[in-house]
């Protein structure tokens, strides 16, 4: 209740809180790492096109190569940074036969956790996927 | 830790009074009753709405099936000449365009408008009377589209109607138009579902009903419905450019005058390829719902499942220029796609081993929906297998275009969703209808269906890598395709016949035939606790759920919802109310009350049909007295409907519990649904703002000489303005919270003319500077953005003005301002449009160096 755009016709709220879907809830978690590999891609991929656009069909991929490692680096550090998040503040496991339906703002907490570490674990991957093609061709 | 009440402490339910329970549901009754006669056209209902979404659907599935037939016949023996070519060429192209934009997508629709609120838990969705609006859209859309092949104008450029064949009117006649324009109003009715479905996820779960509860049906539309809202947009900018060129002449797709053809593709595979899961997901999604019934047990790796669906939504925006790897790209570039093209297997995977892992771990039961998922899974892991081997760049270059990539598409959408739906009609068909279906008669379609199917298919594969182009309208006997494509047609034939005996099975009339036991499966969700026989409510009354299997984990659950022991057991005012809850914890939140049967939006639909079409003809004139009467069915249905100040407060929805009646801000759906329809908004803007990267990436000149950029001064004067207008409307907001009506009211009215100042200065900054958006792409593009913020100003012109007179006539207070709070969220969007817009016409150019 703290937005003006949240304010409601006094006297009448409901009983007890919600949490705010930001930074009480923090569903942000979720998209995030797919969030970072979906930027990575994009970039990678404006800077092999505007380099081929813009230096000719031939040219050499030596520079672009080391933007691109530079950022799959960065990407993955930063990925890293939100398994961590996932792990520590929200208590996420890495579980395959996982059961958490506890019904508790904690137990939310921890299924945001886990699957969030799960993405985690999936946009690296899927990072990975696009820095070989980065590593291997030496022209446009 | 948030302040939160606990649900499962609340006082008892009072005990049962056989009298009060009758009263209740006879109150219940009155309130959910569909009109009778000839006026339950005007019926809102979820059930309604989703079974004629439904049949429709299934209608346009057979007029596609039926060319699909024809195309078959055509291509049964060489140099034949069944179909002139000319026919030929429309077929195919309504073939995959009905398909696609009047099967595949809106059956997603309709199943979940059918079933989603049921699995909630809930009475309805939050928005039903948009539902309705959506489905009469898509039916005239549909109709009109379908219906030009009988007078020879169908589309015939292809699906994926690619410039510059489309984008010359000499080339292509009326039915790109029709294509165009019937297209994007279909696709007016997608984001009006997605809209509705992403809200329903968010905001109308049971009390209780937390993330981690959530059914995974529940996950996969939410997904999906989020992909539709950044998928389509493109499209629709796309669109809006093929069509400024075809009828105006502006210069987008024409290399001559510095465009390019090679735009269309990227805007449209952005939107094709997330497409083909928008397709899939919501078909998987059916049978993750199914499975655990038939395996007797929870699904294994729920959040596995979660994380496939959200991973895959991510990575199919990367997929797109796998569909161009032929067009001349940079190599570096097609890898990238490749490379992503390759990643989306992985999250795939996951999901169809979770499936695999369930059926191994439990003792499955043997049904007609099962036979049909599992008939899905062989396919589908086929044809999913074919898709890694085209996204391979240099296979990809053997088989494109070739009756390899037809094989491979039809694999993955009849493996991924056609027979996924099959099996969830064998599921579902006893919840909508209280009756069985044949057994015998489903194992006889599945049979023909499997069987026809690959008989039909596998062959093409060999005929595609023995050369044979897709779309070709014959071929030679000395080609050597000839047997391979007499077995595709008997396939295909057979195919239909299966299809055939699943449609006489769901339309049999069982009219004194048992009804079905309740829950007959023995599933978990809540969607099997409804009254057989059916009522209109949807559910007696909503229960608090802290399972994710609550039909089975939650004793005695079904008799406490049936006795009104839970929420909302009565509609005291006669009134349609369903339960607002939060978006992490499902906490109530407040009671919202929801519009009933009503012929504004079936006028609202026809008006804006007549727009489409009409503007098809280029007649103008009826097209605008259309438009008006478009607006003014809207601002009716809203002004009735919507925001209504309540007769009380606060009112009591049993178990102890006071929810309030009103909310605004980002407490009340309708906030939601602004914020989610501009978001799919922006996601359209980013298309155009794409494509002015897109050419100053592809071409060398593209920006102009500085003498040729829309003048600085007077764009920096209007961004000014255009914020002024935005401050004044956040400003209105504040102004009516502290109660002075009045100014907030010549806020809202003053705000008019700052805009129109705003807007007119962009227009003379690209005027007096000579920009013709008939020369020069540049030209062509500074206009289309300029027109772009002309058109939500505009848009935000009526609503100032909608808002206004709500405050005039107290239906929009300092208390209760919802109206304006919705109102100030859009002028939030516009103002990040107006700054975007200006980054680009006037920072850009600057940068680059070619500035003042």
């Amino acid at each position: 209740m703290r937005h003006g755009s949240d304010k409601q016709p006094r006297h009448f709220s409901a009983p007890g809180d919600a949490p705010r879907v930001i930074d009480q809830g923090s569903v942000w978690i979720l998209v995030a790492a797919p969030s970072i590999w979906a930027a990575h891609f994009l970039l990678s991929y404006w800077v092999a096109a505007i380099w081929c656009a813009k230096t000719g069909p031939m040219a050499s991929l030596f520079e672009p190569r080391w933007i691109i490692v530079a950022l799959g680096l960065i990407c993955t550090a930063l990925i890293a940074w939100l398994g961590v998040i996932a792990v520590r503040r929200y208590g996420g496991v890495f579980v395959i036969f996982e059961e958490i339906t506890d019904s508790s703002e904690r137990g939310r907490d921890r299924f945001i956790g886990h699957v969030a570490l799960l993405l985690c674990v999936l946009s690296v991957v899927a990072i990975g996927f696009t820095v070989i093609p980065g590593l291997v061709f030496a022209t446009c | 830790m948030t302040d939160e009440i606990d649900l499962s402490r609340l006082p008892p339910p009072e005990p049962y009074d056989e009298a009060r329970d009758t009263a209740q549901r006879k109150r219940l009754m009155e309130a959910w009753r569909e009109p009778p006669g000839w006026k339950i056209v005007t019926a809102v209902n979820n059930s309604y709405i989703g079974k004629w979404y439904l049949l429709t659907s299934f209608g346009f599935f057979v007029f596609a099936g039926i060319l699909a037939l024809m195309i078959r016949a055509q291509l049964a023996v060489p140099g034949n000449d069944l179909f002139s070519q000319q026919l030929y060429n429309q077929l195919f192209t309504l073939h995959g365009t009905a398909m696609m934009f009047l099967f595949a997508v809106p059956i997603f629709e309709a199943v979940a408008i059918i079933i989603l609120p049921e699995i909630l838990g809930a009475r309805d969705l939050p928005f039903p009377r948009l539902s309705a609006f959506g489905f009469w859209c898509f039916v005239i859309g549909g109709i009109f589209v379908c219906g030009s092949i009988f007078f020879g104008v169908a589309p015939d450029g292809g699906w994926f109607m690619y410039t510059p064949l489309s984008s010359d009117p000499a080339y292509s006649g009326l039915g790109t138009d029709i294509w165009l324009l019937g297209l994007s109003f279909i696709e007016v009715s997608s984001i009006a579902a997605a809209v509705e479905l992403i809200v329903g996820v968010l905001k109308s779960r049971p009390p209780g009903m937390r993330l981690n509860l959530m059914p995974l049906y529940c996950w996969y539309v939410l997904v999906v419905a989020g992909m539709i809202l950044f998928a389509f947009p493109p499209l629709i900018a796309g669109d809006l450019l093929l069509e400024m060129e075809r009828a105006f002449g502006w210069a987008f797709f024409d290399p001559d005058r510095g465009g390019d053809p090679l735009l269309w593709q990227h805007l449209f595979w952005i939107f094709g390829h997330p497409e083909v899961y928008i397709i899939f997901l919501p078909s998987i999604a059916l049978i993750a719902t199914m499975l655990p019934t038939f395996a007797g047990r929870p699904m294994v790796g729920h959040s596995w499942i979660v994380l496939s669906a959200v991973g895959v939504a991510f990575l199919s925006f990367g997929l797109w220029v796998h569909h161009m790897f032929t067009t001349g790209l940079p190599e570096i570039s097609l890898s990238f796609f490749s490379a992503a093209s390759e990643a989306v297997a992985v999250p795939t995977g996951i999901q169809i081993f979770c499936f695999i892992a369930t059926m191994l771990v439990s003792k499955m039961r043997p049904s007609v929906p099962m036979l049909f998922a599992g008939g899905a899974l062989a396919i589908f892991v086929f044809g999913g297998l074919t898709g890694v081997m085209v996204a391979l760049v240099p296979f990809d270059w053997q088989a494109h275009d070739s009756y390899f990539i037809v094989a491979h598409l039809h694999y993955t959408l009849i493996g991924g969703m056609l027979f996924p739906l099959f099996a969830g009609i064998h599921y579902w068909y006893p919840f909508v209808t209280q009756k069985n279906l044949s057994a015998r008669a489903g194992k006889w379609s599945f049979w023909l269906m499997f069987g026809g199917f690959n008989v039909a298919f596998l062959p093409m594969h060999w005929t595609g890598i023995m050369g044979m182009p897709r779309r070709v309208w014959t071929y030679d006997l000395s080609d050597g395709w000839a047997v391979l494509n007499m077995v595709s047609t008997i396939g295909a034939f057979v195919f239909a016949a299966g299809f055939a005996v699943l449609a006489l099975n769901v339309l049999w009339p069982r009219g004194k035939a048992p009804l079905v036991k309740r829950n007959l499966w023995n599933a978990g969700t809540m969607e099997w606790a409804a009254e057989v026989p059916d009522k209109p409510w949807g559910v007696r009354s909503i229960p608090y759920i802290h399972t994710r299997y609550p039909l089975w984990e939650q004793e005695g659950l079904v008799d406490q919802i049936d006795r009104g022991e839970w929420f909302l057991p009565d509609a005291e005012e006669g009134k349609r109310e369903l339960i607002v809850t939060d978006i992490l914890d499902a906490r109530p939140l407040f009671v919202q009350r929801v519009g009933g049967p009503s012929f504004l939006t079936l006028g609202a639909a026809f008006c804006l049909g007549a727009v489409f079409i009409l503007a098809t003809f280029h007649l103008w004139a009826i097209t605008l007295i259309f438009g008006a009467g478009f607006v003014g069915f809207t601002l009716w249905w809203l002004w009735t409907g919507t925001s209504l100040i309540p007769e009380k407060p606060e009112k009591y929805a049993g178990r102890g519990l006071t929810l309030p009646t009103y909310a605004q801000g980002n407490r009340s759906p309708g906030w939601w649904a602004v914020f989610i329809t501009m978001t799919g908004d922006m996601t359209a803007f980013m298309g155009l703002v794409f494509s002015y990267f897109f050419y100053w990436t592809a071409l060398p000149d593209f920006l102009p000489s500085a003498a040729h950029l829309p003048g600085f001064g007077w764009l920096l004067l209007g961004l000014a303005l255009l914020i002024g207008t935005w401050a004044m409307t956040t400003a209105a907001r504040e102004t009516l919270g502290h109660g002075q009506r009045g100014l907030a009211m010549a806020l809202l009215i003053g705000a008019l003319p700052v805009g129109a100042l705003g807007i007119g200065a962009w227009c003379w900054s690209a005027y007096s500077k000579g920009l013709d958006p008939t020369v020069q792409s540049f030209d062509a593009m500074v206009w289309m953005l300029i027109l772009w913020m002309g058109l939500h100003l505009l848009l935000n012109w009526v609503m100032h003005l909608y808002v206004a007179a709500r405050v005039k006539f107290g239906h929009c207070t300092p208390e209760y301002r919802a109206d304006l709070m919705n109102l100030t969220l859009f002028s939030h969007f516009l103002a990040l449009t107006a700054v975007t817009i200006f980054a680009l016409l006037a920072l850009f150019p600057l940068l680059m160096g070619v500035g003042p």
